[in-house]
């Protein structure tokens, strides 16, 4: 019994001398190994392969299973994080500042001459500065705009519009584009609009704000905020030209499985859909799908949501000036036309969306309408965050309330009555917990910017 | 009585040893861990010293109305662990019968047990379809039979449910009153119960009811009814105290895969239970001291109802 032990023991000692042997080396073969914790797809594989061949002497990896952030800021706590990891919102942005593991990259830019304010789409700052500072550059840029069914559109007889418009100026183009079968029942629709994904670009069209522009306040209740989600009820129940939530879950099963916005729209229902160039994506492997796009309809405010994503440098990385190197790379010509020819998106440098090539790609002759995403970036914001509220909680409350309008079960005013009030309470509440932001609130509202 | 040895002690250690220091490692230690962090205030957005706040968690946690309302949502959804018991039983006495084939019945009403749950809960979302899902068309065209002027419900789009609950208050309205989304998760539930682990115990149980009883019971003039209540339910009252335990506590913990695969929660968080408000408190939104106070808090309920349950069950069971 004594000897098993004896071996057990040995054994797991020769396992462990085995684990130790296994550790990935960081330079090989006279490379650079880099790791960045990333999402995992095609596009992505693409812009490291591209990396990899421009960088002889770094080997760049993904590691799509610890992109989390809890995982990436723990793990660089503890010296073993990746070399860059991605920043999705300024809300992630701040916790890697926080907890100080994001690489404060704004005098290394400025020794290389680059002025990032200059040079990268402004919706994309939010996921790279804070208080002034760049802590790294931005992988890709998104706005939305109106995506068209080609054969819908062909079918009904209308032009595919032409921006700038309004929605008023939307309602008839899509009654026309909604058809009506013998049953009665609706086969097709001229909008499909994804009511939590899309309520916050209605209320900025409409002028209403999501907060105060400080943060300290959540406006919702404001009579544009009420106005712009009445107006999506309407787009359901007045002008009967979006479906109400059963008929889209309906659609889901027509279009097949899939009740995600893009598979909804590719199943053919619905003539136009609020969207980003993104969704191409998915969409280009879908051969019978003829695309085209506008510009987004809006109200009193010509403004669209957008989107980014920034790659940050781990501070602790032992390699962080060969890591520099990638962000460097995310400036680039070749990286910015990568991303365009793949459609992750756009290109996070402005002048790279100007050039014949995004205009023109000939391995898609079909897509005649980059200028549309290119000035609907113009125009294309963040969504609103407060410092007061966490974004996550934020959302619950604002999904719940929102998909109580698209039931029937309140009314938008009802609903975004509730929505600020309870937000606002969540803020009270915040700020009663923690001395630092109740310091930094009370000095917002004495200083009379809410 | 075996002679107790020494010598073996060390061999026995060493045999424990490997799965005790990881029980101990993997389990305790993040158990006492988390009644450790359910003082604090950790929140991973901000590493750092942990921050004791004492019971603050506790304090804020009898005060949110949003872990009123899920734990409320929780309970209602325990309404079809009875219905579930039952039909289990129904299903073990049929198959318990000498049939030619009934191995194969037994198997057809396991397989949802051995069915990926994530797949059975796609094949409900489509079943739940409000307009073309086959329990809409059905109810319809019953409806259209009858002359009824019904409308189906829209399951899992839905708010309503069968006792009236707000969505989003304790409280109780006759405009909610209907089937909804809740309600679909009970039903989808109660399907995959039936035919499942409980089953299998019953069957089990019911091959180790001496047939002395029954013959017993015939000689004294015993019908079916009579033979099941005097003596197939009281001898299966073991089981049946083990299933009703184990389900109360699975009952509590229950609703993360239906509201992460069929409804995120939605609509309006209705299918929103406390194992999902913990996923939520602590991966989406990090506050780990929260979320562990909750997780803390469901313990001693769930603790709670198996003593109740425990104490009155097993006067029942114990003969």
């Amino acid at each position: 019994m004594k000897q098993f032990i004896l071996y057990t023991f040995l054994g797991l000692m020769a396992l462990t001398v085995v684990a130790w042997a296994l550790i990935p080396r960081r330079v090989v073969d006279g490379k650079v190994a880099l790791t960045w914790t990333s999402d995992d797809n095609p596009a992505r594989r693409g812009q490291i392969t591209l990396f990899n061949q421009e960088h002889p002497k770094l080997k760049l990896t993904l590691d799509p299973d610890n992109s989390d952030m809890e995982k990436v800021i723990v793990q660089s706590i503890a010296g073993v994080g990746p070399d860059l990891f991605d920043s999705y919102d300024p809300l992630q942005l701040t916790a890697y500042v926080k907890s100080g593991i994001a690489w404060d990259i704004t005098d290394e830019l400025k020794k290389r001459g680059i002025d990032v304010n200059k040079t990268v789409w402004d919706v994309t700052k939010p996921d790279i500065e804070l208080d002034g500072r760049v802590y790294g550059c931005p992988t890709n840029a998104s706005g939305n705009a109106l995506w068209c069914n080609k054969d819908l559109f062909d079918k009904a007889g209308v032009p595919i519009p032409k921006g700038p418009w309004q929605w008023r100026q939307f309602i008839p183009v899509a009654k026309k584009l909604t058809v009506i079968d013998p049953t009665g029942r609706n086969s097709q629709y001229g909008i499909l609009i994804d009511w939590t994904g899309d309520w916050e670009q209605f209320c900025r069209q409409w002028g209403g704000h999501l907060y105060s522009p400080n943060g300290t306040k959540c406006t919702l209740d404001s009579p544009q905020c009420v106005a712009a989600v009445q107006f999506m009820s309407d787009l359901v129940n007045k002008y009967k030209v979006a479906p109400s939530a059963s008929e889209q879950e309906t659609m889901a099963t027509a279009g097949g499985w899939g009740s995600g916005t893009i598979s909804l729209f590719e199943g053919g229902h619905f003539a136009t859909a609020i969207g980003g160039r993104w969704w191409l994506c998915t969409m280009r492997t879908e051969p019978s799908l003829h695309l085209a796009a506008c510009e987004c309809p809006y109200q009193d405010v010509q403004v669209y949501m957008g989107g980014a994503k920034g790659t940050l440098i781990n501070k602790n990385s032992p390699y962080r000036e060969q890591a520099l190197d990638f962000s460097l790379y995310e400036l680039s010509k070749p990286y910015n036309d990568l991303i365009n020819h793949q459609a992750d998106a756009m290109g996070p440098v402005i002048k790279y969306c100007y050039s014949p090539e995004f205009m023109h790609d000939p391995s898609y002759p079909d897509e005649i309408y980059n200028d549309v995403w290119r000035d609907a970036l113009k125009y294309s914001v963040q969504g609103q965050i407060s410092p007061y509220m966490n974004p996550v909680e934020q959302n619950l409350i604002t999904t719940a309330e929102i998909q109580l309008v698209e039931s029937g079960d309140k009314t938008a005013a009802e609903a975004m009555h509730d929505a600020a009030a309870k937000i606002n309470a969540e803020i009270q509440q915040n700020i009663s917990r923690d001395p630092a932001l109740k310091a930094r609130y009370d000095r917002e509202i004495e200083q009379g910017r809410p | 009585m075996m002679k107790k040895n020494k010598g073996d002690l060390l061999p026995a250690l060493g045999f424990i040893a490997p799965n005790f220091i990881g029980f101990l490692i993997f389990t305790v230690g993040p158990v006492i861990f988390s009644l450790v962090v359910a003082f604090t205030s950790w929140n991973l957005e901000e590493p750092g010293p942990l921050k004791f706040v004492g019971f603050g968690n506790f304090i804020d946690l009898a005060h949110d109305e949003n872990f009123h309302l899920y734990m409320l949502n929780t309970i209602y959804m325990m309404i079809g662990i009875p219905i579930s018991i039952a039909g289990s039983l129904g299903l073990a006495l049929l198959l318990s019968q000498k049939l030619k084939g009934i191995v194969i019945y037994r198997t057809l009403f396991y397989l949802p047990s051995f069915t990926s749950g994530v797949a059975l809960m796609i094949l409900w979302i489509n079943l739940y379809n409000p307009e073309f899902g086959p329990i809409n068309s059905i109810l319809n065209s019953f409806f259209s039979a009858a002359h009824v002027a019904g409308h189906a419900p829209d399951w899992l789009l839905s708010t309503r449910n069968l006792f009236g609950m707000d969505v989003e208050h304790v409280r109780f309205t006759s405009k909610q009153f209907g089937l909804g989304a809740r309600d679909a998760i009970i039903i989808m539930g109660v399907w995959m119960g039936l035919g499942g682990n409980n089953m299998l115990l019953y069957l089990a149980a019911l091959t180790n009811v001496p047939e002395d009883l029954y013959e017993a019971a015939k000689i004294d003039g015993a019908a079916k009814w009579a033979l099941f209540k005097n003596v197939t339910w009281p001898q299966l009252a073991p089981t049946t105290f083990f299933i009703s335990v184990i389900s109360l506590i699975g009952g509590f913990q229950a609703g993360f895969e239906q509201a992460r695969v069929m409804t995120q929660g939605g609509p309006a968080n209705t299918t929103t239970t406390i194992s999902y408000y913990i996923y939520s408190q602590a991966f989406e939104q990090f506050k780990m001291g929260y979320a562990s106070a909750i997780s803390w808090v469901l313990f001693v309920i769930i603790s709670v109802m198996t003593i109740i349950n425990w104490k009155l069950g097993n006067r029942e069971s114990a003969y």
